[in-house]
């Protein structure tokens, strides 16, 4: 996406090599992380996360829906991403399916876990409302505003907070429904229930240019990269979910090396997440 | 449904009749662009990001070479409305608003100040509650004073509406569902002259006459905050520059 | 501010406030009173035949405007000076700009204009820096001077009459830039001065003010050895060494920092204070990333402030 010289591709390299980049960071350090909650009114939750200069908006709704035949004892969450032609010229018209088809996969891997639905980050049988009849279909939907590199570790983020900020309504079940009739469901508009987003991991994309990974990108220095392997990693430090993305073959040691660098990265992150959040929710309090 | 209260006249929001929704309008959104904005009116909300003059991508596009080519998309997000839409982008209402758009603001731009560039206006909906397409021109127009392109007039659009034999001022969803006939205009306000007009359903003529009276107000109100926005904002930059 | 999202504490959103409101009013109220948007009426006096400049456009008689700025008048020309607005060219401007796409006997280059520029092979010097005319072997060797992508400084040489913008590259001092990085701020904070190229000594490096918003911060290149052919750079095994070194990166860095927070508050970019802010940075111990954060954020700003009252004073006092 960023054409870059030669001269300034080699720029960039040296910094990485001696732990300066262009703005200053260490490799690896973020950029200013920024998080409000509820900026979509309508949704169930929302959240809107800026990670330097890429800025993402992301809203979480629920709408009742029948489970699945294979799994009526679970919900059903589904995750689309959607990069919007303002943050890029080139994302109009069918320019971003690609990259927002890529976005989404990768984001549900590491997400919604095995295809048996274990080791999903959401618990979905807590969104059962009655086993094989009714259940909630979470659609977390993610926008992309503004592109400025990592956008896998920005959207994971603000799914994160979109999931912290997202209330499920009560459901109040008819009991004298017959067993194979459609039971009525009374959706209440007062009682909420809180998401318990603490097993929803991080993702933590390092990018590897020369000898070094860094973390957080820019789109810059994303065009300067050999590969890229994004780690998600939860708050136990158990990892969810692996994508290696990028053209040259990396050693196997070197893969290790940057899932244990990832792990520690993380836990820093998710603090750090975690203390955005609360002060959001404060703010949103007042 | 009552779309107007009979005794106390206020609308199922509490507006009355001929009063618009809170506006707000922000310019220097999106950092990339060469000009942005985001507008609200009420519970709608859009952002629009202007990225040009600049040199022509694709000359096959180019109709004219004496002036700028001027292109839209317009973007409606996945969240945006109360049931979630599968296929935001490329369906009929949207290839017909992204038209639309172009059109009102070409009305407006000095294209023959810019030749042989163009112009490209992106429009996203992040919230939907009716008027989203008067929503879009206005915000089209904060962004492309923001990035700087002469305009001969400053556009702005609103919609009107007729329920219970009261001409409404800026429909919001559940009175633009209600199916009553929706008139949106767009003026070029200085000049007074009318750029876009678009209506559904019937209406008495002389009853239309009022509803278009009482949206070309709206469309003056408007500009007059847009250009509060606009003025706020060079006195602000000219002041910081130094 | 564009580029810049911080999340401000309390106290700090009341200094920068505080900060801002003093740039405010230490602004001349001339400048805000001349202020127009679009579709403004531009207060003229009807029987001085006024000339009507850039922005302006005659409607019925009057003068309006068709740009957001501040009315400029120069005797009997009115024009409306933009701020937020694409580069504007004037003759002998010098810029920044990138290669877009080789095409025969010319670059095209991206230098935020309405259009691309053309920068003709014989407006280059050749490599070996005879003075000759261009032979088909040149036009094929194009790719030896300048590649797609490349950053080149080079100066306006006019509008042609198809309606192209033409550079010209011929002297020393113009050419590749290498060995650092390009920035982006809006045109108008740099302001046209008889000097765009600094070489800073103190610190290696070199920073070039690009009249159409192309800030280069750079390593420190001897003049003379920019029209070096791309042949030498395929060393890649002494690449490791070739480096910069991480003394002037650091300078760099500090210095293309403070290029950002600067822009971020839409200060005008001069080189003293660019390297007024860099120098407080590192006197105050900021780290060069913290420089992009808010407390560094609201310091320039208080700065800034402290700096035109002072100027102000000494005008007033001088008086």
């Amino acid at each position: 996406m960023v054409a870059l010289s030669e001269g300034e591709k080699h720029f960039i390299r040296g910094g990485i090599e001696q732990d300066i980049r262009t703005d200053g960071r260490r490799r690896l350090q973020f950029r200013a992380l920024s998080v409000e909650t509820g900026v979509i009114p309508q949704a169930n939750g929302s959240a809107r996360v800026r990670l330097g200069g890429t800025e993402i908006i992301t809203s979480v709704k629920a709408e009742l829906g029948k489970p699945s035949i294979l799994h009526p004892d679970q919900g059903k969450v589904s995750i689309f991403v959607d990069c919007s032609p303002t943050a890029e010229p080139m994302f109009e018209g069918r320019g971003s399916e690609e990259l927002s088809a890529e976005l989404s996969v990768a984001l549900q891997r590491c997400l919604l876990g095995g295809k048996s639905g274990a080791g999903a980050a959401i618990d979905l049988s807590s969104l059962i409302v009655v086993e094989g009849k009714v259940c909630w279909d979470l659609y977390i939907d993610g926008l992309v505003i503004s592109s400025d590199g990592n956008l896998l570790d920005a959207l994971a983020a603000a799914i994160k907070v979109a999931l912290s900020d997202t209330g499920i309504p009560k459901v109040n079940v008819s009991l004298s429904a017959a067993s194979d009739e459609e039971p009525e469901v009374d959706v209440s508009d007062e009682e909420f229930l809180q998401f318990d987003t603490s097993s929803v991991p991080v993702i933590i994309t390092l990018t590897k240019v020369g000898r070094h990974y860094i973390i957080d990108a820019t789109s810059e220095e994303e065009s300067q990269m050999s590969s890229a392997v994004s780690v998600s990693v939860n708050r136990h430090g158990q990892i969810c979910g692996l994508t290696k993305r990028g053209g040259a073959g990396l050693d196997p040691s070197v893969i290790f090396d940057m899932i244990s660098v990832a792990k520690h990265v993380s836990q820093q992150f998710m603090s750090l997440l975690d203390s955005e959040i609360a002060a959001a929710e404060a703010e949103a309090a007042e | 449904m009552e779309y107007v209260n009979p005794l106390t006249g206020f609308r199922v929001d509490g507006r009355r009749p001929n009063e618009m929704r809170q506006l707000k309008g922000e310019v220097g959104v999106v950092a990339r662009a060469d000009g942005s904005a985001l507008f609200e009116m009420g519970n709608t909300r859009v952002i629009a990001a202007v990225y040009g003059p600049r040199e022509i991508q694709n000359r096959g596009q180019q109709v004219n070479s004496n002036e700028a080519l001027v292109r839209c998309e317009y973007r409606m997000a996945e969240f945006s409305t109360g049931d979630r839409r599968r296929k935001p982008k490329g369906d009929r209402r949207s290839t017909e608003i992204s038209l639309v758009i172009r059109q009102t603001m070409e009305a407006s731009i000095l294209t023959h100040l810019m030749p042989r560039s163009q112009i490209d206006i992106f429009v996203q909906v992040l919230q939907a509650d009716g008027g989203t397409r008067s929503a879009c021109i206005n915000a089209a127009t904060l962004a492309l004073a923001d990035a700087g392109i002469p305009m001969r007039d400053i556009v702005t659009s609103c919609s009107a509406g007729y329920l219970c034999s009261t001409p409404l001022l800026d429909l919001n969803y559940i009175e633009d569902s209600a199916g009553g006939p929706d008139v949106t205009v767009g003026i070029l306000t200085k000049m007074d002259k009318v750029t876009l007009l678009q209506m559904d359903a019937k209406l008495p003529m002389d009853t239309f006459e009022n509803v278009m009276e009482l949206a070309i107000e709206g469309c003056k109100a408007i500009a007059t905050y847009i250009r509060e926005v606009l003025l706020e904002n060079t006195k602000r930059l000219e002041c910081q520059r130094g | 501010m564009k580029g810049l999202h911080l999340s401000l504490n309390q106290t700090q959103r009341v200094r920068l406030d505080t900060a801002l409101q003093e740039l405010q009013s230490l602004a001349p109220a001339a400048a805000s009173a001349a202020a127009v948007t679009v579709a403004d009426t531009i207060p003229v006096n009807q029987e001085d035949n006024i000339l009507k400049g850039h922005g302006t456009v005659d409607q019925d008689g009057e003068v309006v405007a068709t740009l957001c700025g501040v009315v400029e008048r120069v005797n009997k020309l009115v024009y409306v000076r933009t701020l937020q607005a694409r580069y504007k060219p004037e003759v002998g401007d010098i810029i920044v700009g990138r290669v877009i796409e080789i095409a025969p006997k010319r670059w095209r280059l991206e230098i935020n204009f309405s259009q691309d520029a053309v920068l003709m092979l014989s407006s280059m010097n050749l490599p070996d820096g005879i003075q000759r005319r261009r032979t088909a072997v040149d036009e094929l060797n194009m790719r030896g001077i300048f590649v797609e992508n490349d950053v080149i400084c080079a100066e306006v040489r006019g509008f042609q009459h198809d309606g192209s913008l033409h550079l010209q590259a011929r002297s020393e001092k113009y050419g590749k830039l290498e060995r650092g990085q390009l920035l982006t701020v809006p045109p108008y904070l740099v302001k046209r001065k008889k000097q765009h190229f600094h070489h800073l000594m103190q610190y290696n490096v070199d920073l070039i003010l690009g009249c159409n918003g192309f800030i280069w911060v750079g390593e420190h290149v001897v003049v003379g050895e920019k029209t070096k052919t791309t042949g030498d750079q395929q060393k890649s095994s002494t690449e490791a060494e070739n480096f910069t070194p991480l003394e002037t990166r650091k300078h760099i860095c500090r210095l293309a920092n403070a290029v950002r927070v600067l822009s971020a508050l839409g200060f005008t970019l001069t080189v003293e204070l660019i390297i007024e802010t860099a120098e407080a940075s590192a006197s105050s111990n900021v780290e060069i990333n913290d420089m992009l954060g808010a407390e560094f954020y609201v310091q320039t700003a208080e700065r800034e402030a402290k700096r035109r009252a002072d100027l102000l004073r000494k005008k007033n006092g001088a008086r």
